[in-house]
């Protein structure tokens, strides 16, 4: 469990049970996911026509690197005009299901991903573009190689908390995807820097081939001149850059490695939590230990009646 | 290691010495009984300030008076994980102060943690637990602090690991990932 699901759950628990062959009932249900995401899942014509519609807050900077193309692969025919005050809507007819179970349960899959599958967009769009320049410049040495070619793409920012933001380029022999955290508590600041130092070592440790990792508390090279992002100083901002390498790039891999990036804010910032929420209720048994033993200092005068085994009662010492 | 028995056995003598305790009512204002160290009313009922300390970081301010000793610990914190886990714990204590009889709300100035004992207390209780308490607690502090400081640091590592290794173990890099957990597993159990 130490790994956060990329699906949905709710929504996949939802559907699973509505494509068992069960009868149709109405439903109305509000489902959130991480970073503000808000499903909607709803019958408004017939019991048997499912609409989900998605809205996400960086949905225009999404729009911008692709989401549509990648939502219209994905979902293809499903695909209805959004339903009011959401980004994104689909619908289902449950009389029109697939036959077979395990394309059914592809279906149900797929949707649950729809989070996922929004975001990637930015990144799939990174990929194209490292693959592209990494043709350009397979044309020059790295001496000559144009401008253009060396720097790589421009950045691409989805901001998609209100203050936090991923930012993702590619270049010709790498992506980098930048996150920028922020840090509400002096406590989590400290926790976060625990933790965020273990993934920058893991890779000088156990695991060659895993993507670098970086963390800086000023804005990164990278990050020069893209708008929004200021360099409060405090320490409260974090950025934790991630470089793939085309070890992690190849079209194979593209999908796995995609939902699982998109995990890493969450994942991150769950087991500060937890690790802290642990803290606590140890804390609170060890509080109870040194009540005890500060409980054994009262000398215990009150007489007490005892009983033995076989029933009499007695006065134990004073 | 060498240094932390001495340093004990100093707190624990200085300790048992100071806590001889008279009743003593207030020379100030009358029908009051409040503890000297605290009121600070009258100079003759102080005694002289005592710190017993191991080093800069770990040291024990022990202030008695005619009717009141008042202990204040400072507890080691050599980083800002310790730093953070020392003020949580002093603060869990201190919101707890009413069931721990002795301790002070709020720990004085420098210090991390405080135990105001009264004579009342050394009436009802027994002395040398009272001492006994102040000692296993000193010496639990440490205790737990290092053990949640390993805890943090030991989950941090899985979890990064766990995070890193995962799109790799689809290509059959799985060991590292079953490593990650079975160590992740130790520390939890």
């Amino acid at each position: 469990m130490l790994l956060l699901d990329y699906q949905n759950v709710l929504i996949e628990a939802v559907l699973t049970e509505r494509f068992s062959g069960a009868p149709p009932v109405s439903i109305d249900q509000t489902v959130s996911d991480f970073d503000g995401v808000t499903f909607h899942i709803s019958t408004p014509e017939t019991k048997s026509k499912i609409v989900v519609s998605i809205q996400i807050r960086c949905y225009e900077d999404l729009v911008r690197y692709g989401a549509e193309q990648v939502l219209n692969r994905e979902y293809g025919s499903l695909v209805i005009a959004p339903e009011a005050g959401y980004d994104f809507s689909i619908q289902v007819d449950l009389e029109n299901l697939p036959a077979d179970k395990e394309a059914r349960d592809e279906l149900v899959r797929n949707i649950s991903l729809m989070k996922r599958n929004a975001m990637a967009a930015p990144f799939e769009q990174a990929y194209q573009e490292h693959y592209h320049l990494k043709e350009e410049a397979s044309k020059f040495t790295s001496e000559e190689a144009p401008q253009g070619v060396r720097e790589g793409g421009e950045v691409k920012a989805i901001h998609y908390r209100e203050e936090e933001a991923i930012y993702v380029k590619a270049s010709h022999d790498r992506v980098t995807v930048i996150f920028s955290t922020i840090f509400r508590e002096e406590t989590d600041r400290v926790f976060g820097k625990v933790f965020i130092q273990e993934f920058v070592d893991a890779r000088r440790r156990a695991i060659q081939n895993a993507p670098q990792v970086l963390f800086r508390n000023d804005p990164p090279l990278e990050l020069q001149g893209v708008p929004g992002v200021k360099n409060t100083g405090t320490g409260e901002v974090g950025y934790v850059t991630f470089v793939l390498f085309p070890r992690h790039l190849t079209p194979q891999r593209m999908p796995d490695v995609i939902s699982h990036i998109q995990t890493f804010r969450d994942y991150f910032h769950y087991h500060i939590k937890a690790s802290k929420a642990y803290i606590h209720t140890r804390m609170r048994s060890r509080t109870k230990d040194f009540l005890q033993i500060l409980r054994r200092a009262r000398p215990d005068s009150e007489e007490k009646e005892r009983k033995t085994a076989s029933g009499r009662t007695y006065k134990a010492g004073s | 290691m060498s240094t932390l028995r001495p340093y004990r056995n100093a707190v624990r003598a200085s300790l048992t010495a100071a806590l001889c305790l008279s009743n003593f009512a207030s020379q100030v204002a009358e029908r009051h009984n409040v503890p000297e160290v605290e009121a600070k009313t009258s100079p003759e009922l102080l005694l002289n300030n005592l710190v017993v300390a191991r080093n800069k970081d770990e040291r024990v301010l022990i202030e008695p008076s005619i009717n009141s000793v008042r202990v204040s610990i400072k507890v080691k914190q050599a980083d800002e994980i310790e730093d953070i886990l020392v003020h949580k714990f002093s603060r869990f204590l201190s919101q707890r102060a009413e069931s721990f009889l002795i301790l002070r709300r709020k720990p004085i100035q420098d210090y991390d943690i405080s135990f105001l004992i009264t004579n009342t207390h050394t009436e009802q209780l027994l002395t040398n637990k009272l001492v006994d308490f102040i000692l296993a607690f000193m010496e639990d502090v440490d205790k737990e602090i290092s053990e949640m400081k390993l805890f943090v640091n030991s989950r941090a590592r899985s979890v990064a690991e766990t995070f890193l290794v995962q799109p790799e173990a689809k290509l059959g890099a799985i060991t590292d990932r079953e490593r990650g957990k079975a160590r992740f597993a130790g520390v939890e159990g």
